[in-house]
C-alpha cells in the first residue's frame, strides 16, 4: 500500500471480525490481550460436559462471574443429566443465574460483548455460544457539581457512566415521553453516545439532523468534549460556543422541558443541550431558585460584564492614547499623573498587562490547588504592586485590566467566556490602531460574526434577532416571575410552546 | 478565503490607508490646560492658558500650575506659539474655563466664540466669565501657583446650588447672541490683597457681540429673576414685629406681549417668588404675613425695574422675555422680531410680582 492510499480516507469495516464463530476464532482475536480469560468447568463434576467460559478480566465483575455463571455450571446436577441436546437450552433459558441471555453465531457481536463486560459461554462441540452480562459497575459516585456550584438547589452531578447520567436525569423526569437513543461514536474507542429528548416537546428534526451527524462522526475515539462538539456545530472555526453544558441534571432537565435535545457521551461528565443560542451562556442553575427579582438583576450584571470584559481594555486604549477630551478632567490628571514615570506607550502596557494575566491564570490552573493559588497571589499582588512602584506599569491600566479579567469570571460558561477573552484583544488591538473607530470597527464585526453563526439551524442571536414573526417564550437578559413564563422560546422550534396552565 | 479577503483588505485600508484615523497621543507628556484667557494686545490678541496644579508622579510632590502665554496676531497663532512654550505637549482639550478681558467684551467677543466654536480640541461647553476692570490675564495670575481652575470650578458648582451667581457657557452665550442679538455673562474680578481673590462682579450685557455694560447690585438680582435662575438671597424686612428674614429659594417669571394691531403695546411680565422664612421674633400672621408679603413684592419689583432700566436703555433684551411672550403670538411676534431691540425700549412695561411664603 502507498503512503498516499495508506493516508487516504477509507470506509470503516463492518463487521470488523466477519465470519462464524468458534472459541479458537475468539481467542485468535484476543490474542495479545493479556486480560483475555478463559475458565474451562466440569459441569457438575462430569469431565465429560466441559464448557468455557471467555471474558475481559477488569470488564466483567468477579463476584458475578464466580456465583452467578461458575457455581451454578459446577454445582447444579441438573446440568450433568440433562441430555445433551437439551444442555444449550437449559443455560439459554434459566440454568444461570443472569439477567440477559443471548446465543450468538459471529464472532463480532461477542468480541465487542466481552470487552462491555460481558462472558461468553462455549459447550463442548459446539461453536455457537451464550453471552451473558456481568459487568462490572466500578465507577466515580455522583458528586457535587464543581464548575455550577450550587447555593440554593440539587448538589448532585454529571459522572463519567453513560448510564448513571441517563438514570439520573430519568429520576427528575419520570414521563415515559422521555426518549434515550444511543448512538456508537469512534472506530477504536467504540463510545456510546446518548441522545435525549421528550417527545412531543423537542423539534423532530433537531432530533433527526442530531442523530444524523452522530453517525456522520468517524474518528477514532471520542476522548474529549471537543471530539463530540467540533464535529457536530456548524462553525467550528468561531470561538464562541455552539453547545451550551451542564454539570447539573436539573439543568439539564430544565433544558430538555424547554425543548432542547439533550447528549450524553460515555467517560465525560457533563451533558449538552441543544440547539444552543447565546442567552444560555447566560444562564445559571440558580437563575429559578432565586427571587425573580434578585435573578433579574445577576442576569443584568453577568450580561454587563461581558460588555465590561470585552471592551474596558480597548476602551481605555482608545480613550487615553486618541481621545483624552472624552475623559473627566480629574481623572484625566490622575492618569497623567501615574503616567509620567512610566516608560511604556499605553498600548504597550495594555497588551503587556493583558497577556500576563493570561500567563498567571493559565499558571494557577495548571498547578495544583495550593500552589495555583500561591501563584496567583504572586503574580497578581506582589508582583503587579511591584511593577506599579517601579513604574513599569500605570496604575489604572493595572485597575483596567483587572476589572475586565474579574469581570470575565461572571460568566457562567468558561468557554463563552474563553471567546471573549480572544475577542478582548482582537479589540484592544484594533482600539490601538485606530481609537474608538478601530473599536468601533471591531465591535461591528463581532456583531456581524455572532448574527452569521447558526447551531442546528436556529441562530446563535436568536433570542434578539428573529423578529416579530418567531414568537418569544420570555425576555432573555432578565427572568419574569415563574408563573409569567408559560411559554417555551420559538426560535428553538418546540412542538409544544406551552409550559403551565 | 476569498470570503474573508475583502473584508480583512477593507479593514486594512480603513485603518492604514486613511488619513481620517486619529494619531495616537500619550498622556504622561500632556499639559492639561484648564483655563485660557484672552485680552487685545499691541500684536493682535494675548491668549494666557492655565493648567492648575499638577502632580508629578504617584506620590510626588505637586508642582505649580504651568500659566503660558502668547501675543500673536489671530488666536491660533497665539495658541500654536503656546505649544512650543513648554516642555510637553499642550492639549487644550480640557479648556473649561475662558475668561474675556474687559477690553476685548469693548471691542467684541465673537471672533473668539468662532475660534471655540470651530477648533477641533476646543469647545463652547467652556464656562464663559468677563473680567471687568482687570484683563484675562491678571486675572489668570490672581490664583498664583494654584491656579485658578479650582475657584472657578467652586464659583461654578455653587450656581448650580444656588448660592452664586448665574454662570453660562460659551455655547449658551454665542446662540443668546445669534438669536436675541444681546446676551448676560457673568463678571468676575480680581479683589483682595494685591488681587489674590476673583470676586463676583455681577453680568456684563453683550449687545450684538460688544459690551453695553454692566449690572451689578439690585440690578443684577432683577437679571437673574428675569432669567428665572435666581440665586439664593435674604431679604431683611422690618415689619411691626420685629424683622424678619426671608430667603429666595426660586423665582420665575413669564412675560406676555399686548397688541393692537400687529403692533406690540405693552410687556406684561409676572414674577412669582418663593420665599422662606429664615430668622424671626415672633412668627408673622394673618395681617403681618400679608404685609411681608407686600415687602417683599416691593423689594423684588425694584430690583426687577431696576434690571430693566438699564437693560430698556442699551435695548437689549437678553433674557429673551420678548422671544418667550411672541411664542404665543408668533405671526404678530415675526413681524416684530426684527425691530424688537428697538421696540423692548419703548413699549411700555407692567410688573406683577407674586410671593408666595413657604
Amino acid at each position: 500500500m502507498s503512503r498516499q492510499e495508506a493516508n487516504a480516507p477509507h470506509p470503516r469495516k463492518e463487521p470488523r471480525f466477519p465470519g462464524p464463530l468458534s472459541l479458537a476464532r475468539l481467542e485468535e482475536v484476543f490474542s495479545d490481550c493479556v486480560d483475555f480469560s478463559k475458565r474451562e468447568v466440569f459441569l457438575h463434576g462430569d469431565s465429560q460436559r466441559r464448557a468455557t467460559v471467555c471474558y475481559i478480566d477488569g470488564q466483567a465483575r468477579t463476584e458475578r462471574l464466580n456465583d452467578y455463571v461458575l457455581r451454578p455450571l459446577a454445582q447444579d446436577p441438573m446440568l450433568a443429566s440433562v441430555p445433551e441436546g437439551e444442555l444449550f437450552a437449559l443455560l439459554e433459558r434459566g440454568a444461570l443465574y443472569a439477567q440477559a441471555a443471548k446465543r450468538e453465531t459471529e464472532v463480532d457481536p461477542v468480541a465487542f460483548a466481552l470487552i462491555n463486560g460481558s462472558c461468553a459461554l462455549f459447550l463442548e462441540g459446539r461453536d455457537d455460544c451464550l453471552v451473558f452480562p456481568v459487568a462490572t459497575e466500578e465507577k466515580r459516585s455522583v458528586g457535587e457539581p464543581e464548575n455550577e456550584p450550587a447555593l440554593k438547589g440539587a448538589r448532585d452531578s454529571f459522572v463519567e457512566s453513560l448510564r448513571t447520567n441517563t438514570s439520573l436525569v430519568r429520576r427528575r423526569m419520570r414521563a415515559p415521553e422521555l426518549k434515550i437513543r444511543e448512538h456508537i461514536v469512534g472506530r477504536q474507542s467504540l463510545t456510546p453516545v446518548d441522545v435525549l429528548w421528550i417527545d412531543g416537546i423537542a423539534d423532530p428534526d433537531t432530533v433527526a439532523l442530531l442523530e444524523q451527524r452522530l453517525d456522520a462522526i468517524d474518528i477514532d475515539g471520542v476522548e474529549a468534549a471537543g471530539n463530540l462538539e467540533e464535529y457536530l456545530v456548524d462553525a467550528g472555526k468561531s470561538p464562541f460556543p455552539m453547545m451550551p453544558y451542564t454539570q447539573r441534571p436539573d439543568r439539564f432537565c430544565q433544558g430538555l422541558l424547554e425543548g432542547r435535545v439533550g447528549l450524553f457521551a460515555d467517560g465525560i461528565p457533563l451533558g449538552w443541550l441543544l440547539p444552543g443560542t447565546i442567552d444560555q451562556f447566560f444562564k445559571t442553575g440558580q437563575d429559578r431558585a432565586y427571587h425573580w427579582l434578585v435573578a433579574s438583576a445577576l442576569s443584568a450584571i453577568r450580561w454587563l460584564c461581558a460588555l465590561i470584559t470585552l471592551l474596558v481594555p480597548g476602551l481605555y486604549i482608545a480613550l487615553v492614547t486618541f481621545h483624552p477630551e472624552a475623559i473627566p478632567p480629574k481623572l484625566a490628571l490622575s492618569i497623567v499623573a501615574a503616567k509620567q514615570e512610566v516608560p511604556f506607550s499605553t498600548i504597550f502596557e495594555v497588551l503587556i498587562m493583558l497577556l500576563a494575566f493570561e500567563v498567571i491564570q493559565e499558571a494557577g490552573l495548571r498547578l495544583p490547588g495550593p500552589i495555583g493559588a500561591t501563584v496567583s497571589i504572586l503574580g497578581g499582588l506582589v508582583v503587579g504592586n511591584a511593577a506599579v512602584e517601579a513604574h513599569i506599569v500605570s496604575p489604572a491600566v493595572l485597575i483596567a485590566v483587572a476589572i475586565a479579567g474579574v469581570a470575565g469570571y461572571t460568566m457562567p460558561s468558561q468557554d463563552f467566556g474563553n471567546a471573549l477573552r480572544l475577542w478582548r484583544f482582537l479589540l484592544a488591538i484594533l482600539a490601538s490602531l485606530g481609537g474608538l473607530t478601530g473599536l468601533a470597527l471591531g465591535c461591528a464585526g463581532l456583531i456581524y460574526h455572532l448574527a452569521g453563526l447558526e447551531s442546528f439551524g436556529v441562530p446563535y442571536l436568536a433570542p434578539f434577532t428573529t423578529g416579530t414573526r418567531v414568537p418569544r417564550g420570555h425576555p432573555s437578559l432578565f427572568r419574569l416571575p415563574l408563573p409569567r413564563m408559560k411559554w417555551r422560546d420559538g426560535p428553538v422550534r418546540t412542538q409544544n410552546r406551552r409550559n403551565q396552565r | 478565503m476569498k470570503k474573508y479577503f475583502t473584508p480583512l483588505l477593507i479593514l486594512c485600508l480603513l485603518l492604514t490607508g486613511c488619513s481620517g484615523l486619529p494619531t495616537a497621543r500619550e498622556m504622561g507628556d500632556m499639559a492639561l490646560l484648564r483655563t485660557l484667557g484672552v485680552d487685545p494686545s499691541p500684536a493682535g490678541v494675548a491668549v494666557t492658558g492655565s493648567t492648575g496644579p499638577r502632580a508629578k508622579g504617584l506620590q510626588g510632590d505637586g508642582e505649580p500650575a504651568l500659566t503660558l502665554s502668547a501675543d500673536r496676531p489671530s488666536l491660533s497663532a497665539a495658541c500654536l506659539a503656546m505649544q512650543g512654550q513648554s516642555d510637553s505637549f499642550v492639549f487644550f482639550g480640557y479648556v473649561d474655563q475662558l475668561l474675556i478681558g474687559e477690553t476685548l467684551a469693548e471691542k467684541g467677543v465673537r471672533p473668539v466664540l468662532d475660534y471655540f466654536s470651530r477648533d477641533a480640541e476646543l469647545g463652547l461647553g467652556a464656562q464663559l466669565w468677563l473680567v471687568r476692570g482687570a484683563s484675562a490675564r491678571d486675572a489668570l495670575s490672581a490664583g498664583g501657583d494654584e491656579g485658578i481652575d479650582t475657584r472657578l470650578e467652586t464659583i461654578q458648582n455653587d450656581s448650580k446650588m444656588g448660592i452664586a451667581n448665574l454662570t453660562r457657557t460659551a455655547g449658551e452665550v454665542y446662540t443668546d447672541l445669534l438669536e436675541l442679538g444681546s446676551a448676560y455673562v457673568p463678571a468676575l474680578s480680581p479683589a483682595g490683597e494685591g488681587g489674590a481673590v476673583l470676586a463676583e462682579q455681577g453680568y456684563g450685557v453683550l449687545k450684538g457681540d460688544v459690551l453695553a455694560g454692566f449690572l451689578e447690585g439690585e440690578a443684577a438680582k432683577g437679571l437673574e429673576l428675569l432669567a428665572g435662575g435666581s440665586s439664593a438671597d435674604v431679604l431683611d424686612v422690618e415689619l411691626p414685629e420685629g424683622p424678619v428674614s426671608v430667603k429666595v429659594t426660586s423665582a420665575c417669571t413669564k412675560s406676555r406681549l399686548e397688541f393692537q394691531g400687529d403692533v406690540p403695546s405693552a410687556l406684561k411680565l409676572t414674577c412669582k417668588v418663593e420665599v422662606r422664612l429664615s430668622e424671626y421674633r415672633a412668627r408673622p400672621a394673618g395681617q403681618g404675613l400679608e404685609s411681608l408679603r407686600t415687602e417683599v413684592a416691593r423689594l423684588e419689583r425694584v430690583r426687577l425695574e431696576g434690571a430693566l432700566e438699564q437693560l430698556r436703555a442699551w435695548g437689549t433684551d437678553c433674557t429673551g422675555l420678548g422671544a418667550k411672550a411672541g411664542m404665543l403670538h408668533p405671526a404678530r411676534w415675526q413681524g416684530v422680531q426684527a425691530d424688537w431691540p428697538e421696540r423692548f425700549s419703548q413699549v411700555p412695561v407692567e410688573i406683577q410680582v407674586e410671593v408666595r411664603i413657604l
